[in-house]
Formats: structure tokens, C-alpha cells, sequence
């Protein structure tokens, strides 16, 4: 009977913590405007998404809305759980923040399913296709209380990039995941443009990280170079990939500024830290006033960089042709060993 | 209070689910695996059916009967075939995550500017303005409720029967002249029929699908029936299926409390540790009342 007792007081102290959450946002959240409380929802540990958030942050900041100042950030992780995702999106819209900042699309599909009826702009970015995700109409436009940034790839530059690099080159491989929507529309648009810089296109579908490795094999055989897409499971596994690709002297190019510094040959790609900082300054718009969600047009990265690992080339034997290695943002002289050694 | 009816709107999706897992693993005593691929699946033929206009109420029976012939599938694989329990749950939940893909077309399928059973012509026009924000908490405790009578109902028939023998001891089947392995199929059927069920509504309820939605699914629906059970072991009054939907409520309640005050990194772990809690303080009941 005791231990019934000491069941029921726990069930009542963590009604009682969730009434306490409850009570304390909602009185700050009713204080004066010159202060903001954003949830920051983010649907997977990820390199790229956590860049998105640090870019996020600093993009808000130079607009004058620094955390700890006049910002209070919420900050929760999904954990790559859409049940997760969705009970996250319903605590802050209970919580009445001012504004939701969703990272990733299944978490910005979440999020505005929540804040739908609710008044609370939704900005999302790492959305890779807005319009298919029913976030945006055709034209770009919002189709509700919502808007934010695409990182789609900028799929011809890089195609236009790999051809002055390897003029030779005739077969392209990539590597994607079936199951993710991002990379499966990214490789349509790869295939009908892959013609007209003369590649012909070699794809690889895989469904989890462990069919990474025999994948690889497969498509080194194959190929004469390799281009990444953002898929989040190939890139979790790019050493692999690396490895097994410099044992070929096969060059491996890559889609964002991380992937270059792991060892890719080179990239003309996103900076997913600008991204971020890009989102951010929209963020502001709304959260300031200056403009309504829901008349903003989503935007995508205003002008791909140019990332080139200069020790990758050099053990490869390519020598990068003067006009991009002037042109490029950065250029690294070394190989990273990990994603996140240098923060 | 937002929240405590987000929670009860997710504890009494995921009731339904956990109500197929009672099934099989405290019924059928079958550990069936099933239910990663067959969660989704739900969701996928949902997805299907109503961007192509279907009425969403209708998407609920197509979506029950889908899941049956997943269960069906794993039921004939484990008996006819031979196989393992472990491994044709397996198996059928690699072979439906293509299956899956195929159904929804692609990987994540958007549903915001549908109708759904939460959201449509016939509800706005019966629901009055103040209820409206409960609209969904109603549409799901009418139809956790549903599954649960008619579950309740089915376990007192012949059949029903039958179905807790299988698990309690195979033999007394074998000797009423019955097939104890068309037994086991229909128990998976209905099973993966509720299941399939709850992603249905899961997919209207998130207006989305998505392929990974149905990852760890099984680990929920389990912890479920787990938490459920064994809270409510002595009291005899209350029905075993009415304690897994609370038990479902438990779990996410648990989850909520972990979303709302701890770091993101912890929260796996948090609700670990809450859930070690609760089945603990229960065990120890037992063994102090014996």
C-alpha cells in the first residue's frame, strides 16, 4: 500500500513540474516586447544542423536580439523521433514563445502542424524542398504563418566545378539514402543535368549506414569520381567512403564546407553556418515586426562558395585549376579527423 | 493545460498501438518486431489514400485491414515457414520499409491542406467554437475507447478464447481439436491491425508521413504495456486493456516531463530513468504483498 502511495505522490509531482513549466514561461513570455523567448526545435544531433543553430544565433545577434540579453532560447533536440518532434512543437506552442525556429524539415513540418491556429510564426531552415514539403506554394510563397531558408544544393555549379577539375571524367557516382526525400530529389535534378556538362550518372541507393561500406566498393568500381548530396546517412559515414576511395585514388567531392574539411576534394557548396545566419536575420524581421511570416518568400543560399582541400588534391595528383583556386571562400591545407575537433 | 492534453492526445494515439503489442507479447507471448514496419504502414496508406482524395474516416478500416495482412504475412512466415518469432517479425519489418516507400511514393508525404478525421466540413459544422481545441483529444479517446470494447468484447468469445490459450499453454488448444498455428496468425493479424491502426491516425494527427516515424515504435508499445501491467497488477477491478492505454499515457507523460525540464541530450536517458522508476516501485509491491 505504501508503494502505492509513493506511485501516486510521483505521478502527482510530475503533473506538478509540468504545471510549473506551464506557469513560469507564460508569465515571461507576457512581459514587455523588447525581450523575446524563441524555441529552437532541432530534429537530430547533426554537423550541418548544429551549424544551422550556431549561424541562427549569430544571425539574430547582429540584428540586436543577443541570448542572455533580450533573447531567452528554448533549445530541444528530437532526437530523429517524430512522436518527439510533434510533443516538442506542442510544448512551445503551450509555452507561447514568440517565435519557433525548426531545423530540418520533418521537425519545420512539425512545428507548423502545432502553431497552425496558434499566431506563432514558424521559421525553418535545412529545409531542402519547402514546396514539396507543403511549406511553401509553387511560387515560393508562404503558404501560411511560416517561412525560412532551403539548402538546396547548388547542383549545377558543382556539376560546372567537377568538369573543370577532372575534364576528362566521364562517369559520376553518388551515393543516397532511398528513405530520405532531400537526397532522392536532389539526385532527379542531378540526373537530368548530369548530360549536359557530358557525365553520365551512376547511382547507389542504400537504405542504413551498414550498407555504406559494400555500396562504396561497388560504385568505386565503377566511376571516376564521386559527388555527396546532403544525405544525412552517407555523410555520417563519409570516412568510410574516403578511405576506400583514396585506396582507388578516386576523387570524392562534397556538398558543404564540413565535408571538404574531412578530407573531400573540393566543394561548390553551402556554408550552413551562413544558412543560419541568413535565418536568423529573417527571424528578426518578424520577431521586430518589421514584417509577417507569411509575407516572406522562403530564400535559399544567396551565392555557393567554393571550399578546396588542397592536401587532398596533392595526394590525388590534381592539380585545381588557377581561375577556381582563386575564386575559392577557403581553401584547407589539411585533413580534419573529426567534424566537430575544431570547436 | 495545452500540455497535459498533448499529452493524453499522444498517450491515446499510442495506446492503440500498445493495445496490438498487448497482444502479441503478454497474449500470444510472441515478441513481434512487426510493429516498426507496420506503424508506418498505417501512415503510408493513409498518406496515399488521402491525397488522392479519399474520406478520411475511411481511411481508418483500409488502414486496420493493411496492417492485418502485414500480421498475416508474419504469422505465415512464423508458422508455415518455420521461422523464428524474433526473426519473422524481422524480416517483415525490413521487407514493409520498402513496401512503405512504395505505397507513400516518397519518404515524407505532406498532408497540411487535407482533410483529416481531426479536421474536416462534418466536424466544424457539429463542434461548437469553445470545444474546438479538444476536438482531437475527443476523436482519440472515442477511438482508443472503441478499440479497447471491442478488443474486450472479442477476448470473452470462443475465439478469443482460444487466442489466450495459445500463449498460456499451447496443448490445451492442440487438444480441442483446433490448429494452434491459425490461431497464432489471426492473434498477429489483429495485432498488426491495431498497430497499423494507430499510425493512421498518428499520420493525421502530425499531418505528415514519414518513413523513419516508426523507428522504436515496438520499444514504446512495450514500455506501454510494461508500465501499464505491472502499475496495475493487484487492482482487479481494472481491466489489462484499459491499464495499457494508461500505461501509454505513463510513457508519455514521462517523455513530456523529460522534453520540458532537461538538457536535449539527456532526454533518452531521463526517460529511461523514469521509466526504471515506475516499473521498479512496482515490483517491489509485489513481492512485499506475497
Amino acid at each position: 500500500m505504501k508503494k502505492r502511495v509513493l506511485a501516486a505522490v510521483l505521478a502527482t509531482m510530475m503533473a506538478a513540474t509540468m504545471m510549473a513549466g506551464c506557469g513560469k514561461s507564460e508569465t515571461k513570455s507576457e512581459a514587455k516586447k523588447d525581450s523575446y523567448t524563441i524555441g529552437i526545435e532541432q530534429f537530430a544531433e547533426h554537423g550541418s544542423l548544429d551549424n544551422c543553430r550556431e549561424g541562427f544565433l549569430k544571425g539574430l545577434e547582429d540584428e540586436g536580439i543577443k541570448e542572455g540579453k533580450n533573447l531567452k532560447i528554448k533549445y530541444k533536440n528530437a532526437a530523429a523521433d517524430m512522436g518527439t518532434a510533434g510533443q516538442i512543437s506542442d510544448s512551445f506552442v503551450s509555452d507561447k514563445v514568440d517565435l519557433i525556429c525548426a531545423i530540418a524539415t520533418p521537425s519545420a513540418q512539425s512545428a507548423y502542424n502545432a502553431a497552425m491556429d496558434k499566431d506563432i510564426p514558424v521559421i525553418y531552415t535545412a529545409v531542402t524542398d519547402p514546396v514539396s514539403a507543403e511549406l511553401a506554394d509553387k511560387d515560393g510563397e508562404a503558404v501560411g504563418n511560416t517561412t525560412g531558408t532551403s539548402d538546396k544544393l547548388p547542383i549545377k555549379e558543382q556539376l560546372e566545378m567537377i568538369r573543370k577539375m577532372l575534364p576528362d571524367a566521364k562517369k559520376i557516382g553518388i551515393m543516397y539514402t532511398t528513405s530520405e526525400a532531400n537526397s532522392v530529389s536532389a539526385i532527379k535534378e542531378y540526373e537530368s543535368l548530369a548530360k549536359d556538362y557530358g557525365f553520365i550518372l551512376v547511382k547507389k541507393g542504400i537504405s542504413t549506414t551498414a550498407d555504406v561500406s559494400l555500396a562504396a566498393d561497388d560504385l568505386l568500381s565503377k566511376v571516376e569520381c564521386i559527388t555527396n548530396l546532403t544525405d544525412n546517412t552517407v555523410v555520417s559515414s563519409l570516412p568510410t567512403i574516403l578511405d576506400k576511395a583514396n585506396a582507388k585514388k578516386i576523387p570524392v567531392f562534397g556538398s558543404e564546407i564540413e565535408q571538404v574539411k574531412l578530407g573531400c576534394l573540393a566543394a561548390e557548396g553551402l556554408d550552413y553556418i551562413a544558412l543560419g545566419e541568413q535565418t536568423g536575420k529573417m527571424a528578426a524581421q518578424v520577431l521586430k515586426g518589421e514584417k509577417k511570416a507569411e509575407e516572406m518568400n522562403y530564400e535559399t543560399i544567396k551565392k555557393p562558395g567554393f571550399y578546396v582541400n588542397k592536401k587532398v588534391a596533392s595526394n590525388l595528383g590534381i592539380k585545381v585549376p588557377d581561375e577556381l583556386s582563386k575564386s575559392a571562400v577557403e581553401s584547407f591545407d589539411e585533413i580534419t579527423a573529426s567534424k566537430k575537433t575544431e570547436k | 493545460m495545452d500540455f497535459i492534453i498533448t499529452i493524453l492526445e499522444q498517450g491515446l494515439i499510442y495506446a492503440i498501438l500498445a493495445l496490438g503489442v498487448y497482444i502479441t507479447y503478454k497474449i500470444l507471448d510472441f515478441p513481434d518486431l512487426t510493429v516498426d514496419g507496420s506503424f508506418p504502414l498505417g501512415a503510408a496508406v493513409t498518406a496515399a489514400l488521402i491525397t488522392r482524395g479519399m474520406n478520411p474516416y475511411l481511411t481508418l478500416p483500409v488502414s486496420f485491414l493493411a496492417g492485418v495482412l502485414a500480421g498475416i504475412c508474419t504469422g505465415l512466415i512464423h508458422v508455415k515457414c518455420k521461422v523464428r518469432d524474433l526473426l519473422s517479425g524481422i524480416i517483415m519489418m525490413t521487407a514493409l520499409w520498402t513496401v512503405n516507400l512504395y505505397i507513400a511514393g516518397t519518404a515524407n508525404v505532406p498532408l497540411f491542406s487535407r482533410d483529416s478525421i481531426f479536421k474536416n466540413d462534418f466536424l466544424i459544422g457539429i463542434v461548437p467554437e469553445s470545444m474546438k481545441s479538444y476536438v482531437t483529444l475527443i476523436v482519440v479517446l472515442i477511438l482508443a475507447v472503441v478499440c479497447k470494447i471491442i478488443l474486450d468484447l472479442y477476448m470473452n468469445t470462443k475465439s478469443g478464447y482460444l487466442l489466450r490459450a495459445v500463449g498460456d499453454n499451447e496443448t490445451v488448444v492442440t487438444a480441442l481439436a483446433k490448429d494452434q498455428g491459425n490461431v497464432k496468425i489471426l492473434g498477429l493479424a489483429i495485432a498488426n491491425g491495431l498497430v497499423s491502426l494507430a499510425g493512421c491516425v498518428f499520420a493525421q494527427e502530425e499531418r505528415v508521413f514519414e518513413i523513419s516515424m516508426g523507428t522504436g515504435a515496438i520499444v514504446i508499445g512495450l514500455a506501454s504495456v510494461i508500465i501499464g501491467t505491472s502499475i496495475f497488477k493487484k487492482i482487479s477491478f481494472v481491466k489489462t486493456t484499459t491499464a495499457v492505454i494508461i500505461g501509454s499515457i505513463i510513457y508519455k507523460a514521462c517523455v513530456a516531463v523529460a522534453i520540458r525540464n532537461f538538457e536535449p541530450q539527456a532526454m533518452k536517458l531521463i526517460t529511461a530513468v523514469l521509466f526504471l522508476i515506475i516499473l521498479v516501485i512496482s515490483m517491489e509491491r509485489k513481492t512485499k504483498v506475497k
